[in-house]
């Protein structure tokens, strides 16, 4: 290190490399907090618009603490976190009020230097995407040893956050590993030097379900075993009630709720917490009515409503809340307003029509919803719109000596009926994109056959809605396209598309919009219209809703059942998220490099899952205060995929045969079109008893009282 | 890496065969006929039909062309019409004083761009002020800033020497033919320090246009790379602000600016052809600038070649540099 000061700092505060166990269940209970933030306001301007990031934002953090930080776009959660570290961008300047003390320093006074002193010695960070957030021209030991200080250290910082064979590693440069391990690198680097407290953004967003809960138990070890705090902003309240002792929800830029993470995800108060957890699926959400949403779109930081920021969305709004800003207010136990605030173990709510409406359990099923309708197409008969028979698929990988092959599909068959939906779940390298794309007729495939019964060619919807329309074409030109071969007139043709687009929810004045005035949710709505506008037989959905804030997923899964239901389309849904399959698909098929290893009703696969791999992967689903860590290590490597049962290496049941007996996928006796490519879950398993269509939409009263 | 060498090798071959047609076409166009030419203009018509069909330009176009290329497997460039020597021995004799201007032209211009991209992506002190002088320069042709450089530093002020490689006569001549190493070679450093004097002006006036090329993308990259996430990364360990600049960033934003370094040689080869002219430099350029009006197409021939390569090589080094420094980068 060439770093003058480095000398003198290293000397400073922590006791390096003792594990000082922490007193948890007390946290902060005689120390002062280390992180004071008071009346915190940050705007600056953008495109010739002030943009209101934070309004007034006031917390608490006690030592050894981990506090969650919920919030969706816009609701200033990631400005917080950068003004804590002292890394807003300087263009566009912000402006700041209020203070933000970080051990003693306000990060809002401080200037370049003292900033970043702090940064040095008490401060980490670990942010969203680990693939870009390392440097990747620098190897991984000299960036972790920028912040260690040693070689020596460096080891013992990546020994400790699970990286196997941390010395070779050290000569490795960040695109020769996995997500989660560079996402483990990231946290060496944010846990050295022993800092009092770590932001990190996001940090499990980017990662596949079962790394992602290795991850979340990792922090807490961490917490445990360092006693240092922690701040997790996240998008997903059961992400951050796994292992935050306190939750802060964001909305518009003001704290709706702060409040510990049993309550929060137990038994929100505020309308907006209530709603976002609501939308959030589980594997208990009733499948046979729509998901309830909030209505409305993500706050815009640009146009605060005068009052509640959540009042235009809210259904307990009256004129009252648009008054003045609400504020955060201290509640008993019992859900009513508390005379005096009393520290900061409290629950607290900003919203002045409390205890004037019913909070009621929030996991509990709505049943203002209509329940759906029938399938449009169920009359139609059980015939298959497409039939993948046998697919391979492979990708060439480097060239000479170094050329490797990437084995994406190793023989899948498939076969989906008209009208019907079937949800493909896996982890990244599953190949489940491939097969979509391979059916869309995007790629041509190896070996296998894919049939399409008598529609035409499929429509397809992509994740990332904004990048899959052209920016400079206006929406109506765009859904207008599909319908030149149709030689419509001007008029009749302008009709289609306004009937499409009111199809999907959206106005008629966005058909003369382009896709950079829209928001994400109208795009991915304007990319269902332009697919639906002349109805497919066959819709295809890669992860449409993982781009999305979790209130606008499920209007999309929604949109996405009802346009099924209306236009009798069969889809095809791609998704890593089983709880989204649930809800979407008839049946669902389970992935695992390459191949289908589960399919089966839905309901049935969801509540008597028989392959170890969907154990592990509904194991995921997250619960308060604790985190399922079922699966060791990351999804095998599709380029060179294991002899056998290609999970075995990572399967908690496996025994000697499966690294070399092939395995097919058998059916399943007594279960109708159930298949497993497990014969060892098949030789183990209890005889299905019961009705399984029940047990899987369980009363979420009748088990949340078992919680 | 084998397969890189070859498959450049493979380019470079169409490259010289496409160069070589081109020349040819050059000439069957300009009606010019080489052999009154290399005769003179009172030759008679009998004396120049004789040496046309002597010199073989009353064959074929094509059949002329797979005898120029064939003489060129052989290492033969022909004989040059002006100097009645032939092209090879000539290229040998001008080319070092050519690779010394063009190569340390080159290496200023890496330098000048580096500068220029870094201070002004940095936002150092003086970084409006020496954009404002390098942009002002680089926007003046090269003729206009050589005869500027000559008039002013070297006609008035006397700072630099204003023609030619070198003010001694009797300079050694082996084994480089660059003076600068010439002189260090044989332990005359007066010769080496004079030679790298007459070198400064002329380097620095074909340095200019490329380097604030360079320097633009480099800035470019340099500011996307400061706004990057491993830059944040860098910045939260609570690293200094020149530390991420020039230990992150920097190594990050020079792939662009060395794919602009491969463009430029081609324009600076042109360059030079102007510069050696206007310095008297003693290279290829002023031979083919003495070759063009005497029509001495093999002499042109010969040196578009020379440059082809060259052009070629520099190419498959920024290449190669590329992948030294993104090791993420793999030579195909």
């Amino acid at each position: 290190m060439d770093d003058a000061p480095r000398a003198a700092e290293a000397s400073a505060p922590a006791a390096r490399g003792t594990e000082r166990l922490f007193d948890a269940a007390s946290p902060g209970a005689s120390k002062s907090p280390l992180v004071v933030v008071d009346d915190l306001h940050v705007s600056f301007e953008r495109g010739g618009q002030q943009v209101n990031a934070l309004r007034g934002v006031s917390f608490e953090l006690q030592p050894g603490e981990i506090l969650g930080l919920v919030g969706e776009s816009g609701s200033g959660k990631s400005v917080l976190a950068l003004t804590l570290l002292g890394l807003l961008p300087e263009r566009p300047r912000p402006v700041i009020t209020g203070s933000a003390l970080v051990s003693g320093t306000d990060m809002v006074t401080a200037n370049r230097e003292q900033a970043r002193l702090v940064r040095k010695q008490h401060l980490g960070a670990v942010f969203q995407d680990p693939m870009t957030s390392l440097n990747p021209t620098m190897r991984i030991g000299k960036q972790v040893i920028e912040a260690a200080g040693s070689t020596q250290e460096a080891v013992r910082l990546l020994d400790a956050v699970g990286l196997p064979d941390p010395a070779s590693r050290l000569r490795s440069y960040p695109h020769e590993l996995s997500g989660g391990l560079r996402q483990r690198v990231m946290i060496a680097m944010a846990v050295a030097d022993s800092p009092a407290l770590v932001i990190a953004d996001e940090p499990t967003t980017a990662l596949d379900v079962t790394v992602q809960a290795q991850i979340l138990e990792l922090l807490g070890t961490l917490r445990d075993e360092l006693g240092t705090s922690f701040i997790l902003v996240t998008h997903d309240l059961g992400v951050a009630a796994q292992v935050a002792d306190r939750i802060a929800v964001l909305y518009g830029g003001r704290l709706a709720e702060v409040g510990p993470s049993a309550d929060l995800f137990g038994a929100p108060l505020h309308p907006y917490a209530t709603g976002l957890l609501r939308s959030r699926l589980v594997l208990r959400t009733d499948r046979s009515r729509p998901i309830v949403t909030l209505p409305g779109e993500p706050p815009d930081p640009r146009n605060h409503p005068p009052g509640c920021p959540f009042s235009p969305r809210c259904e307990h709004h009256s004129g009252e809340c648009d008054v003045a800003l609400p504020p955060l207010e201290t509640v008993t136990a019992t859900g009513e307003i508390a005379p005096s605030p009393a520290g900061s173990a409290m629950h607290q709510v900003a919203c002045v029509r409390l205890g004037r409406f019913s909070t009621g359990h929030a996991a509990a099923i709505d049943e203002r919803a209509e329940p759906w309708g029938p399938v449009a197409s169920a009359s139609r008969g059980r015939n298959p719109a497409v039939l993948v028979h046998g697919v391979h698929k492979r990708f060439t990988i480097g060239t000479g000596l170094r050329k490797k092959h990437l084995l994406a599909l190793r023989g899948v068959d498939l076969s989906l009926n008209e009208g019907e939906a079937i949800a493909l779940v896996g982890e990244s390298g599953c190949g489940k994109s491939t097969l979509l794309r391979s059916i869309a007729g995007l790629q041509m495939v190896d070996e296998g056959e894919i049939e399409f019964g008598k529609g035409g060619r499929p429509q397809m919807v992509f994740q990332d809605a904004g990048a899959s329309l052209t920016p400079w074409l206006t929406v109506g030109e765009q859904i207008g396209e599909r319908l030149r071969s149709e030689g419509l007139r001007r008029q009749p043709r302008d009709a289609r598309v306004l009937e499409a687009l009111t199809l999907v929810g959206l106005p008629a004045e966005v058909a003369k919009a382009r896709p950079a005035q829209l928001s994400g949710g109208q795009r991915q709505r304007v990319a269902l219209a332009r697919a639906t506008v002349v109805p497919p037989e066959v819709l295809l959905c890669d992860e449409p809703t993982s781009a999305l804030d979790v209130s606008l997923a499920a209007t999309v899964l929604n949109l996405i059942g009802r346009l099924r239901r209306e236009l009798g389309v069969a889809i095809l849904f791609v998704t890593h998220d089983l709880a989204a399959a649930r809800m979407v698909g008839d049946r669902i098929a389970v992935m695992y490099l390459g191949r289908i290893v589960e399919i089966g009703d839905a309901d049935e696969l969801c509540s008597a899952p028989i392959h170890p791999y969907t154990k592990a992967l509904l194991d995921t689903v997250p619960e308060v205060g604790r985190v399922h860590v079922r699966l060791k290590g990351e999804p095998a490597n599709p380029i060179d995929p294991p002899n056998g049962c290609a999970f075995h290496p990572r399967c908690p049941s496996a025994e000697p045969t499966c690294a070399t007996s092939p395995v097919s996928l058998d059916p399943v006796e007594g279960a109708s079109g159930r298949r497993v490519a497990c014969p060892i879950a098949l030789r183990l398993r209890t005889p299905i008893t019961g009705d399984l269509n029940t047990a899987g939409v369980m009363s979420a009263r009748d088990d949340s009282g078992r919680r | 890496m084998i397969k890189f060498v070859v498959k450049r090798l493979l380019s470079m071959v169409v490259i010289l065969l496409m160069l070589t047609a081109i020349v040819f076409l050059l000439q069957k166009l300009s009606h010019i006929n080489p052999a009154h030419a290399y005769l003179g203009a009172n030759a008679s018509q009998a004396a120049v039909n004789r040496e046309t069909h002597i010199l073989g330009y009353d064959r074929p176009f094509i059949a002329q062309y797979f005898h120029y290329v064939s003489g060129l497997l052989r290492g033969n460039l022909e004989v040059s019409l002006r100097t009645r020597h032939p092209v090879s021995t000539d290229i040998v004799a001008f080319l070092p004083a050519t690779v010394e201007l063009a190569v340390s032209g080159l290496f200023l211009a890496m330098v000048l761009g580096a500068v220029f991209g870094l201070i002004s992506a940095a936002r150092f002190r003086g970084a409006g002020a020496f954009r404002m002088l390098l942009m002002s320069f680089a926007s003046a042709p090269v003729f206009l800033l050589s005869l500027l450089g000559i008039l002013v530093l070297s006609g008035n002020l006397h700072w630099l020497p204003g023609t030619g490689d070198t003010s001694y006569t009797n300079a050694p001549t082996g084994p480089t033919g660059i003076i600068v190493i010439d002189g260090l070679v044989h332990g005359q450093f007066a010769v080496a320090w004079d030679g790298v004097w007459h070198l400064i002006l002329p380097a620095l006036v074909v340095a200019l246009g490329p380097a604030v090329s360079i320097g633009r993308v480099l800035r470019g990259s340099l500011e996307a790379s400061m706004l990057s996430d491993f830059a944040r990364t860098a910045r939260a360990k609570g690293l200094k602000e020149r530390t991420v600049v020039l230990h992150h960033a920097l190594r990050n934003s020079v792939s662009a600016a060395l794919s602009m370094t491969g463009l430029q040689v081609g324009l600076m080869f042109a360059g030079v052809v102007v510069v050696e002219t206007i310095f008297a430099w003693p290279g290829i350029g002023l031979y083919v600038d003495q070759s063009i009006p005497q029509a001495d197409f093999p002499a042109i021939a010969g040196v578009t070649l020379v440059l082809g390569v060259g052009y070629v090589i520099i190419n498959a080094i920024v290449d190669i540099l590329q992948a030294v420094v993104d090791p993420r980068v793999a030579l195909v």
